[in-house]
């Protein structure tokens, strides 16, 4: 759960009501910081809500076969991503792909697209298709609206012959079209048939476990590390600038951020730390809508029913009450992180990737600049106990009205992009034709302006290697990364719809509609822990403990798949 | 028939030779006096400097570096240099040029046919006692309030064979019963006495419209032409919809995207990097390209608001 | 004052003498012609004006009608991904009467976002509506062309602003790190922070509104304006009338029409008070005092795709706009007004 997914604006212009639900993806993700687009993902067990796992899962996931063609320079360790630090000549590059496995077929594939997409003939595209061996028509779709386009097309029947969906586009009915609308790659991918593509078979199982839609496998995914992604930075250079020591307690963070705080001099001590602070606190996972269920003392508890969670909410309150978070951060307007670069507040949380993107960011203007994650810190100090979130967010679905051929054409496009790092094909996915898209500078492969502009999101949305952290340019934010990663995976348990996916039967979609709202009104202090108490227990009797009879008997029927 | 029948001539107010110097106040009215004028002034005043000091942060901030963004923490309102970095990201890539005929073909065919369509239409009805003409209304008032949702359109528009054509980006959006009330209330308030005399004379319908309600109602078409303009050069979503292949995006399409690529979405990994600009030039960039056709169409529009231009329209 | 009686009755039937045979609509009908015969007549002479209409009404029946049978899904448990396509999957949905309804109408935040949505739309009739008409009439006021042209391409500029940017701006300069703030600040005043305040929430959204689009709203104004006969204010001028009473008597019922049209318009969008933009600033005040309508549809109906939901919202608001729309004509016709078409 990221605090903000992506932000955007809608175009200028006179908004007619149309343009209005239009932007609403904008909206909801500057609203709501992305978390309730990300809920409800999961599959109905033969056309019905609930989750496949154990032995019926067994049967449709693909043998996993590992492959180390580059040995990562730092390994997985804790569910951890892979770390590569050093960078690699081309020479030096192995092969994933040695035989084309495409067979010269046509496919289309729509994808959502974060940029202005490249024509259709451009060399890219073109170097790509022709490595692979399959020609792809891409229909890459505005990303920030693609909510709106996903649900349109799929209501239609016409639907392009792969489809990918990330996550956070899966809420509402869209798991109900997954099912309906995509076909089974059981046939193709299940058990050892998945030898065929060893670049898919090189997928951890965690991640097909993800795939399963509907008691089929459908999806084709994008694996990602399970250790909580929430990191709560803090601006190193200035730290040691100014001499601050870093916090090991939610009460010396709470004082240094008043310590840090100058709103004169327009600083303040941080951000919204909602999110870390359940993680600080032990809440379950707020990522998905099954995760935030677990068994405590032979009792399914949900996250919002916790002690913890009530606590989390009160020390993020603590901080608002205290006036260390910045004005914007409270009005939800504008991007912590910006405020974070700018040095207008010293500490903040965020995805993980940004240790890397703001730092590469920045550097060029500010050599300067570092920031670094802290430990997350337990309640009274000490180590916290974290909940992993799901090891898989995005995912490729092929039409049911595809041939075989045109499935074959999709898996043997995704098996080339989920080339591993230090193959020829994960440079030619991500960075193009060296000399075209990319030059080599001091032994680092650098995209020039054609790269830019070509080399996008399009082919890595098909499937991706194991997660993987590959910063050739900043080794040691790399290893910063990885060992953040590690320290806080040993600390990182599994809640107990880890890894599945579910879905709840729909007349449960608008019970915890309210949940966010009502969680940031009450660390901004307009509403009590009290009225969140009595908020609970309207949740409880208006379904929450129907709910929870439903998750108690699909674990019983279908077994976690953490217990695997 | 011979009769051909035209506005009538203008005023002889109108015609006298201006007064002289900046102004052309007609003989007849008073000088304003200096506190009129000076409160006139005062309000006016407010209310520019109200949208041009944010207009100035707009621009500006669509002219600074990424580091100068970076130091003010968002908008910034004092210039450190200047730079068109924002600018050239937005106007170069392959696309734009192309996309910028996209718009301008679409915004100039689906003005003309939405004006056209409009003015009929609201012609057709500017007479209440004419058969049906309550219906009719009824008919359109309607639409105004019930709003189709998204799939159905999307079907609709997928089985008329829409979709990946520029039609697609028209027809759907091509009629605004708001403007064909407005159009009829103005063509309503043009005198009745020279229409019927007119009639009289035997001239027909298309006759009237095109030579008495029309070139006495300039300064409405003229704004519902703009009304239509702005909305087709503006609009994204329809495109965004119905146009699968994304060769064919307009202008509007394109540049959001620009925008959204200086800022992926994170849970993509370390799939998609940051471009090298702030998203937030690129955002204000957008932003006051949005209201440079404005700005160019403005004085063609304005051209036809001249005062009492347009005489005859109102009963003496 | 002779030229107050200004106001148009232009265009209204029963004004006959244009096509000497045909009684016009009102007029009862002699008795000698029988129904048909009258029916025909009529044809005859409205016919053209028919078949003018006729583009428009065939785009609106296919683009606007035909989807909007698709809010028939208010009756049902709509999944339009249940069968092959959207439309067949409206014929195997559970239909479940007026159960969306039902759950519309019970929800207590339904109420409070209707609470909201009233008085959001008294704040704006009462503090929005009348400011492009105000600064219409003060452009049109000064005489040098060039003041006019330049306040005009001003005024229109922010419409083209995103709310996004809208409300970046205002938070800029409003908000609690806003330029306001620090100035106060600085002159140790603590705590100033508009743009979080649910109490002034719905007057900060009005100045938004009028901000944004006051200006670009006189544009029509000045249409009307454009149509008044330099005639007129010379004969007011000699009969004595000052600039004020010329306002009064000539200027004002010259815009009364569209004014009139424009109101009614407006009052039957009463439900509609703002979409973007509020939801943008929701988590800043909270539901409580933000919720509005929409919103609410959005937030409990298509932000989880439950498009039954948000169909029998639709229908609810679609109705109670007619209704709105059609008392408000009445009322513009006891006025004296045109108002959207003649009874």
């Amino acid at each position: 759960m990221t605090p903000r997914t992506s932000t955007g604006t809608a175009p200028a212009g006179a908004p007619s009501r149309r343009s209005f639900l239009a932007s609403t993806a904008v909206a909801a993700v500057a609203v709501s910081g992305g978390a309730s687009l990300l809920t409800a993902c999961g599959s109905p067990g033969g056309g019905k809500d609930g989750t496949t796992s154990g032995k019926d899962a067994k049967k449709v996931l693909p043998t996993f076969m590992a492959r180390t063609i580059v040995a990562p320079d730092i390994p997985s360790e804790h569910g951890s991503s892979l770390g590569f630090h050093k960078a690699l000549s081309s020479d030096q590059l192995k092969s994933a792909v040695p035989e084309k496995l495409g067979k010269g077929q046509k496919i289309t594939v729509m994808s959502p697209y974060w940029g202005s997409p490249p024509k259709q003939d451009n060399p890219y595209y073109k170097a790509a298709n022709e490595a692979i061996g399959v020609d792809i028509t891409w229909q890459n779709q505005d990303g920030m609206h693609y909510d709106e386009k996903l649900g349109a097309v799929l209501a239609s029947s016409r639907i392009p012959d792969v489809v990918v969906i990330p996550g956070w586009n899966m809420g509402g009915k869209i798991p109900s079209a997954i099912i309906n609308k995509f076909a089974d790659l059981g046939p193709y991918l299940s058990g050892d048939k998945v030898k065929k593509y060893p670049n898919l078979a090189a997928i951890p199982t965690d991640a097909w476990q993800r795939a399963i839609f509907g008691g089929k496998l459908r999806g084709l995914p994008m694996p990602a590390s399970y250790v909580p992604n929430i990191v709560p930075y803090y601006r190193s250079d200035l730290f040691e600038e100014k001499g601050y020591e870093v916090p090991t307690s939610p009460q010396e963070f709470l004082d240094l951020a008043k310590e840090i705080t100058h709103a004169k001099a327009k600083v303040w001590g941080c951000g919204d730390m909602k999110w870390t602070s359940f993680n600080v606190f032990g809440v379950f996972s707020g990522e998905e809508k099954a995760l935030g269920w677990n068994m405590v003392d032979g009792k399914l508890l949900y996250r919002i029913e916790q002690e913890e969670y009530l606590e989390a909410l009160e020390w993020a309150r603590k901080l608002y009450a205290a006036g260390v978070v910045h004005p914007d951060a409270k009005a939800q307007q504008g991007d912590d992180a910006t405020r974070f670069t700018a040095g207008q507040v010293l500490m903040y949380n965020d995805d993980i990737s940004h240790w890397y993107g703001k730092t590469a960011e920045q550097l060029p203007q500010n050599p300067k600049f570092t920031m670094s994650g802290m430990d997350i810190f337990g309640p009274d100090g000490g180590k916290p106990v974290l909940y992993a979130k799901q090891p898989a967010g995005i995912f490729a679905f092929v039409s049911k009205n595809a041939d075989k051929s045109a499935i074959e054409a999709a898996l043997a496009a995704a098996n080339f992009t989920a080339s591993p790092y230090g193959t020829k094909e994960y440079m030619l996915t991500n960075y193009g034709v060296e000399g075209t898209h990319y030059d080599i500078k001091n032994g680092l492969p650098v995209k020039n302006d054609k790269g830019n502009n070509e080399v996008n999101n399009a082919y890595v949305m098909l499937a991706s290697p194991a997660s993987t952290l590959a910063h050739p340019d900043l080794p040691q934010i790399t290893r910063d990364q990885v060992a953040w990663q590690q320290r806080h995976g040993a600390l990182t348990r599994k809640t107990s719809f880890y890894g599945l996916q579910v879905t709840e039967p729909a007349k449960y979609t608008n019970l915890s509609n309210d949940m966010e709202g009502m969680e940031d009104e009450v660390v901004r202090g307009r509403k009590s822990i009290a009225d969140m108490q009595q908020f609970i227990s309207t949740w409880r009797s208006k379904g929450g403990d129907q709910l929870r009879d439903w998750y108690k008997k699909l674990l019983d029927d279908a077994g976690s798949a953490a217990n695997r | 028939m011979t009769t051909t029948y035209r506005a009538p001539k203008m005023p002889t107010s109108m015609q006298r030779p201006g007064p002289p110097a900046a102004h052309n106040r007609p003989a007849w009215e008073e000088p304003p006096t200096k506190v009129g004028l000076a409160s006139k002034g005062v309000v006016l005043g407010f209310a520019m400097l109200a949208i041009l000091f944010p207009l100035w942060i707009v621009i500006v901030t669509s002219l600074s570096s990424k580091e100068t963004i970076t130091k003010a923490g968002g908008l910034v309102l004092i210039p450190r240099e200047i730079t068109f970095v924002a600018y050239r990201e937005l106007l170069s890539g392959g696309q734009v040029s192309r996309a910028t005929l996209v718009s301008l073909g679409v915004t100039l065919v689906g003005t003309l046919f939405s004006v056209t369509v409009s003015v009929l239409c609201a012609y057709g009805l500017s007479r209440s006692g004419s058969l049906w003409h309550r219906g009719i209304l009824m008919t359109l008032l309607t639409t105004m309030f019930f709003t189709a949702g998204l799939i159905p359109t999307y079907l609709l528009v997928q089985s008329l064979g829409l979709t990946d054509t520029y039609l697609a980006l028209i027809l759907p959006s091509a009629v605004s019963v708001f403007n064909i009330l407005v159009l009829r209330a103005f063509f309503m308030n043009v005198s009745q006495e020279i229409v019927d005399s007119a009639r009289i004379d035997g001239a027909g319908d298309w006759r009237i419209l095109w030579q008495i309600v029309l070139p006495l109602s300039r300064a409405v078409v003229a704004v519902i032409a703009l009304f239509y303009a702005v909305g087709y050069w503006s609009a994204w979503f329809n495109a965004s919809l119905y146009l699968n292949d994304h060769d064919m995006l307009p202008l509007q399409n394109v540049m959001i995207q620009v925008v959204q690529r200086q800022e992926p979405p994170t849970g993509l990994g370390q799939a998609v990097k940051a471009g090298p600009l702030s998203p937030l030039a690129v955002q204000m960039a957008v932003m006051v390209l949005a209201m440079l056709p404005v700005t160019v169409l403005s004085p063609f529009v304005q051209k036809h608001f001249k005062k009492g231009m347009l005489t005859g329209a109102v009963k003496g | 004052m002779k030229t107050a009686a200004a106001r148009p009755s232009a265009g209204e039937d029963s004004a006959p003498g244009a096509e000497p045979p045909a009684p016009g609509a009102d007029t009862a009908p002699p008795a000698r012609i029988g129904r048909w015969a009258m029916f025909r007549l009529r044809l005859r002479r409205d016919g053209t004006r028919l078949w003018m209409t006729l583009p428009a009404l065939l785009l609106v029946v296919v683009f606007a009608y035909v989807p909007i049978l698709g809010n028939l899904v208010a009756f049902e448990e709509y999944d339009p991904y249940a069968s092959d396509n959207g439309v067949v999957a409206m014929f195997h949905s559970a239909w479940v009467g007026l159960e969306q309804f039902t759950r519309i109408f019970e929800d207590p935040a339904f109420w409070d976002a209707l609470q909201n949505t009233l008085v959001l739309f008294v704040l704006q009739l009462v503090l929005f509506f009348p400011i492009p008409i105000a600064l219409a009439l003060l452009i049109n006021s000064f005489v040098r062309p060039r003041v006019r042209a330049v306040a005009q391409a001003v005024l229109y500029l922010p419409h083209f602003f995103s709310w996004v940017l809208v409300i970046t701006v205002f938070q800029q300069i409003f908000g609690g790190a806003g330029i306001i703030a620090q100035i106060l600040r600085q002159n140790g005043i603590e705590g100033f922070d508009l743009m979080t305040d649910p109490g002034l929430f719905k007057f900060l959204v009005t100045a938004e509104g009028v901000w944004k689009d006051a200006g670009w709203g006189i544009i029509v104004f000045l249409a009307a304006l454009a149509s008044v006969s330099p005639d007129l204010y010379e004969a007011a001028a000699v009969d004595g009338a000052n600039r004020w009473r010329r306002m009064w008597h000539v200027t004002l019922p010259a815009l009364r029409p569209v004014i009139a049209l424009l109101l009614v318009l407006r009052v039957g969008d009463a439900l509609t008070v703002g979409f973007e933009q509020i939801l943008l600033q929701r988590d800043a005040v909270g539901p409580g005092a933000s919720e509005v309508l929409d919103t609410y549809v959005w937030w409990n109906g298509i932000r989880n795709q439950d498009f039954s939901f948000a169909a029998a919202a639709g229908l609810v608001k679609g109705l109670v706009g007619i209704t709105l729309v059609l008392i408000a004509n009445k009322m513009a016709h006891l006025l004296g007004e045109q108002g959207v078409y003649r009874k």
